[in-house]
């Protein structure tokens, strides 16, 4: 076989994409085996799923006015967890997605702020992180204006659907 | 008849050629001839008496004492009795209630009747599935309405009907309203009118002549703005198909909770703020981007939120102009007016 430039740029495209691939496949195999890998996997989606029904006004202590986050964020739009942290003029200075959690809670909602390392703030994190996976992390400012993320079915994210109207 | 249309066409425009030199005139000495009244006045329209109306919309009540709700729709009320001219009279765009408990329908009727015109009311999700809209018919009337006022045709319609859902599941009253109360709960599927409304309908435009202007009013759009959040009427493809006789229809709803502008055929399409919360927009493209409202304020309790009021002309044509309780929110798009 010939060695060409051509050649050898194809060569070097080739091996790149093959360990790119091996080391997504090791990345995601070692050092956990199917079965962990499947329970990490359902914690996570347990804790979205708590986080989805604290953001619809789960907990009574987090609201005295029946306000839940959902009703200005339904699908979690308008939240924009991926810009944070990112400067709020209530605050003065730039603050984590958490903070504002707790600011909505307090303000609009007239309810008792999370604890800010507890289960439920992680909850409605992992929710509201999850539905804005694969959107760029664009720690910004908050006059900036973000388009909601697509949710097509569900709740926008994997779950068991109850079998009642449409959700079968 | 062609030849009538087109003598009146020749005539109108000598008129409006006329008027239009005047009006140069007018303007150059500072003159006001009111000359939109005066050119509609000649476009063969059926007798329209400029008039204003109002719209107020999803004042989502909750049950609690001195809610900062009640005081918003009170907050309403005011700027609709402080307007000059006064509407003759208002149209409620569903959602008096959050839970659609008594108490919420008969607080918000009470701080509706504060008003100084009077008033026509739709139901919306949060008013209806508690008890399946009986302590609403109670307080509102029929749900399906219609009236002529100066030579106008207006129409109400109960667009938030869904299949029922609850009964195979053996749910509770509650738990249905709970259900519904979710914007986006995957569980109810798209609103209607249903078949016996759009029976009704078709019967009640029946006789009504092609030129009178027609404003229909229902909870929902009368378009597919974006179904997940039920930001449509699923049956409106049939109510667009039986008034699309007309030369001139007007689609007023609530729900959206924020400013959006549409045209389909013969129908201008606007949403109304409300005054309990401003919901996002959805991620979809809007058929006209300038009637999207700037970006809303968290720490302004009640910015986004307001009336809106429109003066209709005697060609039948008017101008939608929304009237938020906080300055800043509204484009030039909008601050000009949505032409309707």
């Amino acid at each position: 076989m010939k060695i060409t430039r051509k050649s050898i740029k194809h060569a070097v495209s080739l091996s790149v994409v093959l360990s790119a691939g091996a080391f997504a496949t090791s990345a995601l195999a070692y050092p956990f085996t199917a079965e962990q890998i499947a329970e990490q996997e359902a914690a996570l989606l347990e804790s979205v799923n708590l986080g989805y029904n604290l953001w619809h006004g789960s907990s009574p202590d987090t609201t005295t006015v029946g306000l839940a986050c959902g009703n200005c964020h339904p699908d979690a739009a308008a939240s924009n967890p991926q810009t944070f942290p990112k400067y709020l003029p209530m605050f003065g200075k730039v603050v984590p997605f958490r903070t504002m959690v707790n600011w909505c809670i307090e303000n609009p909602q007239l309810g008792k702020a999370l604890d800010v390392n507890s289960d439920e703030m992680a909850a409605m994190e992992a929710y509201a992180f999850y539905l804005h996976r694969s959107r760029p992390i664009e720690p910004g400012l908050a006059a900036k204006q973000t388009q909601p993320i697509v949710v097509e079915a569900g709740k926008g994210f994997p779950w068991k659907p109850s079998g009642i109207g449409v959700d079968k | 008849m062609a030849d009538m249309q087109n003598q009146s066409r020749r005539q109108f425009l000598t008129f409006t050629g006329k008027v239009g030199l005047s009006a140069m005139v007018a303007k150059a000495v500072g003159i006001n001839l009111g000359m939109v009244d005066i050119v509609s006045a000649q476009t063969g329209k059926r007798g329209v008496e400029p008039f204003r109306f109002a719209i107020i919309s999803d004042a989502h009540l909750y049950s609690m004492d001195n809610h900062k709700f009640d005081q918003q729709l009170a907050d309403a009320v005011a700027q609709v009795n402080a307007m000059n001219p006064l509407p003759d009279f208002v149209l409620f765009g569903g959602d008096v209630a959050q839970n659609g408990t008594e108490d919420q329908l008969v607080k918000g009727k009470k701080i509706l009747s504060e008003l100084k015109m009077p008033l026509k009311v739709i139901p919306g999700e949060h008013d209806w599935y508690l008890d399946m809209g009986k302590a609403w018919s109670g307080l509102f009337g029929p749900e399906t309405w219609s009236f002529d006022h100066k030579g106008v045709h207006f129409i109400g319609l109960n667009g938030i009907l869904v299949e029922d859902f609850w009964t195979p599941a053996g749910m509770s009253p509650l738990e249905r309203m709970t259900v519904m109360e979710m914007l986006e709960s995957p569980i109810p599927g798209p609103w209607g009118v249903h078949a016996k409304q759009l029976e009704w309908l078709k019967k009640d435009v029946k006789d009504l002549a092609p030129d009178v202007p027609v404003v229909i009013f229902t909870h929902g759009p009368l378009w597919d703005y974006y179904p997940r959040w039920n930001f449509q009427t699923s049956d409106a493809p049939e109510i667009r198909e039986i008034l699309s006789k007309f030369a001139h229809v007007m689609s007023f709803h609530g729900h959206v909770h924020q400013t959006v502008y549409n045209k389909i055929g013969n129908m201008t399409s606007v949403g109304a703020l409300s005054t309990s919360w401003p919901w996002p927009y959805p991620p979809v493209e809007k058929p006209f981007p300038a009637s999207q409202m700037n970006r809303v304020d968290p720490s302004i309790a009640t910015d986004g939120m307001g009336t809106q009021f429109i003066d209709l002309k005697a060609d039948g044509y008017g101008i939608y102009q929304h009237n938020p309780f906080e300055e800043g929110v509204l484009t030039e798009f909008l601050a000009a007016g949505l032409k309707v």
